[in-house]
This record gives C-alpha cells, structure tokens and sequence, in this order.
C-alpha cells in the first residue's frame, strides 16, 4: 500500500500536496472533479488507485469541488472521523476515518446521479473496443463489477463500471471512469484473475460488505475524454458452476431492462425514453448467464465482433 | 449596479441576471465560480433558461458549461411537472366553489410568467380566506395529505401565530403543500390589508385557482423576502420580485398604484429597500419621478446592507464560512424573529426551543 507507482507518463503530480493544498484535479471523462483533503492516508489510497489517470494541480473548470475532511469537534480526538463535501454540503453521516477512501467514492457518484442530469445515467458497466461499446446492465449482486473488472483485463477499454452515461444529444456513451467497487468474493477472484490488477485495500464491513477498489488500467484512463458507440447490450448473470447460456432479448425487452435500471428515467422523462429506445431498436440484446469468466468474456467478444456498426480505424 | 460585491456572484451572477449578454466577457475559469454559486442561490435554472432562449449566446458558452446547463433545464422541467401534479390532485381534492389562491412558485408557473422559467420550487404555496381553512385542511386530509409536523407545541406555533399551516404532503409526492390563509405571520410587525388582497382576486384562466393582484403579488414577494426571511441565500427571492416589476409594473399609474397599495399593506418600506436593492443588483427598471416609497432610517440601511451583501448574495469558499458572513447569518436569524413575534411570544418562543433541544426528544 505504501509504495505508489511513480513512473506515471499521464500525471506527474505530487498527489499528496496537491490534495492538501489547492486540490488534484481528476477527468472522470463526463466531469472533472477537483479534490482536497488533509487526510494522508486517503491521499496515498487515490495516489495508487488513480495513478493512471490525466490528473492536474490547476485546471480552469471542474465540474465538482469536493473534500473530504476530518470531522469536528472533540469526538475528533476519541473516534477520528471523516466527512465528505461539495461547494459545503454534506450529504452523508461522517464516515470512520478509516474508511475515508469509500465515502470520497460514493460521495463522487452520489454528485454525478445528483448533478448529471444532461446524461441518462444508465446503471450499467460500459467497456469497448475500436469505439464500439458492450453495454452491461444488472442488479446488484448479479457479478456484473466482476466481469466488468476481468474484461478490463483481457483487454477491454473501461468506460465504467457503476454508470452508463448516455448522452441524448449525440447517443453516444461517454466514460465516467473510477475505480471498479469489488465487493466480497470478487475481490480474490479479480487477483486470481489478473496478475496485473492494482488493487487498493479491502475494507470490511462497510455497507456493502467488504469493498476493495480496482484501478483502472492506462488503455482506459488514456482514453477517457473519448466516447463510444452502443453496439451490444448484455445483461449478465453469474450462476456458480453454470456453462454458459445466451438468451436474446426482445428490444422492448431490453428497452424496459435498461430504463427501468436507471437513475434518473423518470426524471428525465421524453429525453429518456428515446435515448434509451434508440440503444434498445439498435444494438442486440442477451441475457448471458455463465460460471466461468473467460468464456463469458470470449462470448462477449464474439457477439461484439458480429454486431451491426463499423468499428474505428484503429 | 455596484460594482463592488464580493466574489463571483458580485462579478458574474449579478451581471448575468442583469444582462444574459454579460456572458460573452466570460472564461472557463469565471464560470467555474459562477456556477458553484448560482446553483447555491437555486438560481442555475433561470440562468440556463434564459441562455437557452438565445441559440448565439448559447454557441458562446464553453462546452463544460452547457452540459451543467442542460442539467439544471432538464431537473427544472421535472419539477415543474411534479407542480402540474401537484395542483391537479389538489384541484380534484379541494371543494368546489372556495376560492383558492396560488401563491409564489405555483402562481408564476400557472401563469406562464416567463421569469419563472427554470425556478424549481419545494412546494406548493395556497392561499384560502380564514374561514375557509379548517373547511380545505379537511379536505386535502380527506384526500390523503398528512401533515409533517406532528409536535404538539408545533402545530400550536402554526395555527395560532404563523400565517399558514404545518406543511402537508401526500406520502410519495415530490412536493409539500403550505396551506396559507394569510400573507405575513399573523404575530408580525407588517400585516397586510386581507380585504385588500381579497378583493384584487385575480381568476386563472382555464382553472379552478386564483392568483394575487399583480401589485400584490410584488407586495408578497417583498414581505416574503424582506420581513419573513432570515435573507441567507435568498438571491432568488429578489430575482423573483425583479421579474415581477419587469413584467407587471409599467409606467407611473402602475408605480403610484404599487405604492399606495404598499402603504395600505403597511409594507411601503420594505418595499423601499427591494426596489433599492432589485435596482442596484439587478438593473430593475425605477419610475422617472425616481419615487423609492419611505425611506428607511440610515441605521435600518446599514443593516439590511450587512444583510444583503454578506448573507443574501452567495458565496462559495473553500475556506469555510467567513466570520462577517456568520455574523450576517446570526443577524438575519435574529431579525426575523424580532419581526415575526411580540417580545413576549418571541421569549417564550425561544424558551421552548431552547427548552426542547435539552430535553430528550419522545418527552
């Protein structure tokens, strides 16, 4: 935990300074989010999980400025806490201390789904190839953070793993990349998986269970600003000891699969329903239940070689 | 306009809501600022709304920009139609033949006031006469609103000494219902003309509800704002009476008809302080004869301006809450309170405040 990579091409930024004083500037891709916080600890936690990212010390516009502090007043002293913030509200309990490095990434996703209201915020991993995106959408607890996270590894882009941002003006995904959220088994499955993986430390216990965080690789996180095409919608489901199982789903099928999993549908109303209807009447839809994630991986592969679209001129 | 307001609401906010235009002298960095407090202020909406009318001005915004932009159109039309609603079901629930009025928010989305564009209200603000109001609580009851507040001492606060009724709300419903039978706390130092209000009843068009006269419905805002505020963050309050002049008050007729009226409200000199305020910051159009209403007392200026410039206008720091502006904060609590009860009712207010929050809750 304690050594943090520092040949980084994308950022030489001193993160620790830069998140104590001014603030670190990071591209999500779909915001850009300036960051302090005086917490060491947190600081060295973003430096290895972030260390791909284009990360900045002053940039002229961020989407969100946020930080996370110590708590205050005497219990400080006693049962150190932490708190998140952004532009002074607070919209969490103070966290422990120790668990500085899970409310600053819920606290960034809990701005995107508050503020991002340009975007219909799909609840889906997204990950392409040549421009052409998979688009992966389940229910909690369907193993759809593990396959994300495995087919980064075998060579995916990530885009994300918790949004799928759609933007209604073009059709486009844009990436809303941070650091996939493993929770309980997957954690060891995804080391197993890839020798490769950074992975941050396990926190137990938190709401979620127990949640380690994954970095995102440099492929993806160089590639952050660019957007994707929808090309295959997949909703996965890991089945302990299943072969794999493919079932095509009707576009009204996978229509109301992919609104009714998402964060701001309703909100959005018309904008919504045809962005989502244009994903659902143009790509072909699975459901995929598997037991074994290179096959799952190998399948997805194929069914995004064969779907309609041409890819980009790499 | 002054130009001397502190930060980006002083540099940028005020001068975009004078002027749209204003945001062609603006960089990345200027807006980075700007947007951090115009969404402070709930004021990003009608920013993005009047932008948005103007496709040239819209070119000239920085693409980081536009999408927090269309953010705040689209989360604006979504509450809108959670008012639409809104005041259908309350249209269906309250008796026939009351006369009920829309006040503030609900009224300038009813009326299709264009200022309004953007706004995103909390709630639905109605107005009913005194004696109707057990008759129209029976029956928003009737139809499933509850109330909010449960606590003995509160619903006894509101009945007996506010101006309208502990908030109501349909569980599941975006938005709360205040049902009003006046404009200003019945306890407080400004009381309007009730006969008055009531008999420049305006109908809407198309609809079972009213709306105030349009002198009333500025005479509203400046009471809402400038007596029964704490003024922190109210910006959008100003907006609000700065959108009301421009479209309801032209020429001296209407500037004499708004003033008297003020006096007979007994609000003629708050409404000094909104004119003078929604001119400086804002650009609002004044009469020729340059007739501001009765000029408040140069300490009673002093202190509105503490107020103004350090509670009401918004200020992001990273640095925390400056003491002036805690100061001003402290100060508008404790004006509003002074303007809200007699010193009897506000000591015995503050004792069971001071009282409850000792006191385990559940007692």
């Amino acid at each position: 935990m304690s050594v943090l990579p520092s040949s980084n091409p994308a950022s030489p930024v001193p993160v620790a300074a830069a998140l104590r004083s001014g603030g670190l500037w990071i591209d999500y891709g779909a915001c850009v989010a300036r960051v302090r916080t005086p917490i060491a600890a947190l600081a060295d936690q973003l430096g290895l999980l972030y260390h791909a990212y284009p990360l900045a010390q002053q940039r002229d516009f961020a989407d969100y400025h946020v930080s996370v502090d110590y708590g205050r007043g005497l219990r400080r002293h006693l049962r150190p806490t932490c708190r998140f913030a952004i532009d002074g509200v607070e919209p969490f309990e103070p966290f422990p201390v120790d668990n500085a490095l899970p409310m600053f990434e819920w606290g960034v996703n809990w701005c995107f789904a508050q503020r991002g209201n340009q975007f219909v915020l799909l609840h889906a991993g997204v990950l392409a190839r040549a421009g052409r995106a998979v688009v992966m959408a389940a229910t909690p607890g369907s193993g759809k953070s593990t396959l994300t996270a495995a087919m980064m590894a075998r060579g995916f882009r990530l885009l994300s793993d918790e949004f799928g941002v759609l933007d209604p003006a073009t059709g486009e995904l844009r990436a809303m990349l941070k650091p996939v959220a493993l929770k309980n088994r997957s954690i060891d499955v995804i080391r197993e998986f890839s020798a490769d993986a950074v992975i941050g430390p396990v926190f137990r216990g938190t709401r979620k269970g127990d949640v380690a965080h994954l970095a995102p690789d440099l492929a993806s996180a160089a590639t952050v600003t660019q957007n994707a095409r929808p090309a295959l919608v997949i909703f996965p489901r890991f089945i302990d000891g299943s072969g794999l199982e493919l079932k095509p789903q009707p576009p009204e099928q996978a229509f109301s699969r992919l609104a009714f999993n998402s964060f701001n549908y309703a909100l959005l109303g018309q904008v919504s329903f045809d962005a989502v209807a244009d994903v659902a009447a143009g790509c072909p839809a699975y459901e995929l239940r598997y037991g074994r994630l290179d096959e799952a991986i190998r399948c997805i592969a194929d069914l995004l070689a064969d779907a309609p679209g041409e890819p980009d001129v790499a | 306009m002054s130009p001397d307001l502190p930060g980006p609401a002083g540099r940028h906010l005020l001068p975009l809501l004078t002027d749209i235009g204003h945001l062609r002298q603006m960089t990345l960095a200027d807006w980075d600022g700007t947007l951090r407090v115009a969404r402070q202020a709930r004021l990003l909406g009608v920013i993005a709304h009047r932008i948005d009318a103007e496709p040239a001005l819209l070119a000239a915004v920085p693409g980081a920009v536009r999408g927090h932009l269309r953010s705040s159109i689209n989360f604006a039309a979504h509450r809108r139609q959670m008012v639409d609603i809104e005041l259908a079901d309350l249209e269906a629930a309250l008796p026939a033949g009351m006369t009920v009025v829309l006040l503030k928010g609900a009224a300038y989305i009813a009326q299709g006031l264009d200022f309004a564009c953007g706004r995103m209200p909390n709630d639905v603000d109605l107005l009913v006469a005194r004696r109707d109001l057990d008759a129209a609580e029976r029956a928003l009851a009737a139809a499933g609103w509850e109330a909010d507040k449960t606590d003995a001492y509160e619903q006894r606060y509101y009945r007996e000494w506010s101006h309208e009724l502990p908030p109501m709300r349909v569980p599941g419903h975006a938005l709360e219902v205040d049902l009003h039978h006046t404009i200003a706390p019945v306890t407080s130092r400004t009381r309007a003309d009730d006969d008055l209000l009531e008999q420049g009843l305006q109908a809407l068009a198309g609809s079972r509800f009213h709306v105030l006269a349009p002198a009333d419905q500025v005479i509203h805002a400046v009471i809402h704002l400038f007596q029964d505020s704490e003024m922190s963050g109210r910006l959008r309050d100003l907006v609000d009476i700065d959108g009301l002049i421009r479209r309801h008050i032209h020429g001296e007729a209407d500037w004499r008809a708004l003033h008297e009226r003020a006096r007979r409200h007994r609000a003629d000199g708050l409404l000094w302080f909104a004119l003078h305020y929604c001119h400086r910051w804002l650009g609002t159009p004044l009469p020729d004869s340059g007739e501001h209403g009765r000029r408040p007392s140069p300490p009673a200026r002093m202190l509105m301006d503490l107020l103004m410039r350090h509670a009401c206008l918004p200020l992001v720091s990273d640095a925390g809450e400056a003491p002036i502006r805690r100061l001003a904060r402290g100060v508008g609590q404790l004006r509003y309170h002074w303007l809200r009860m007699p010193p009897a009712l506000l000591a015995r207010h503050l004792c069971h405040k001071g009282l409850s929050r000792l006191l385990p809750r559940g007692e």
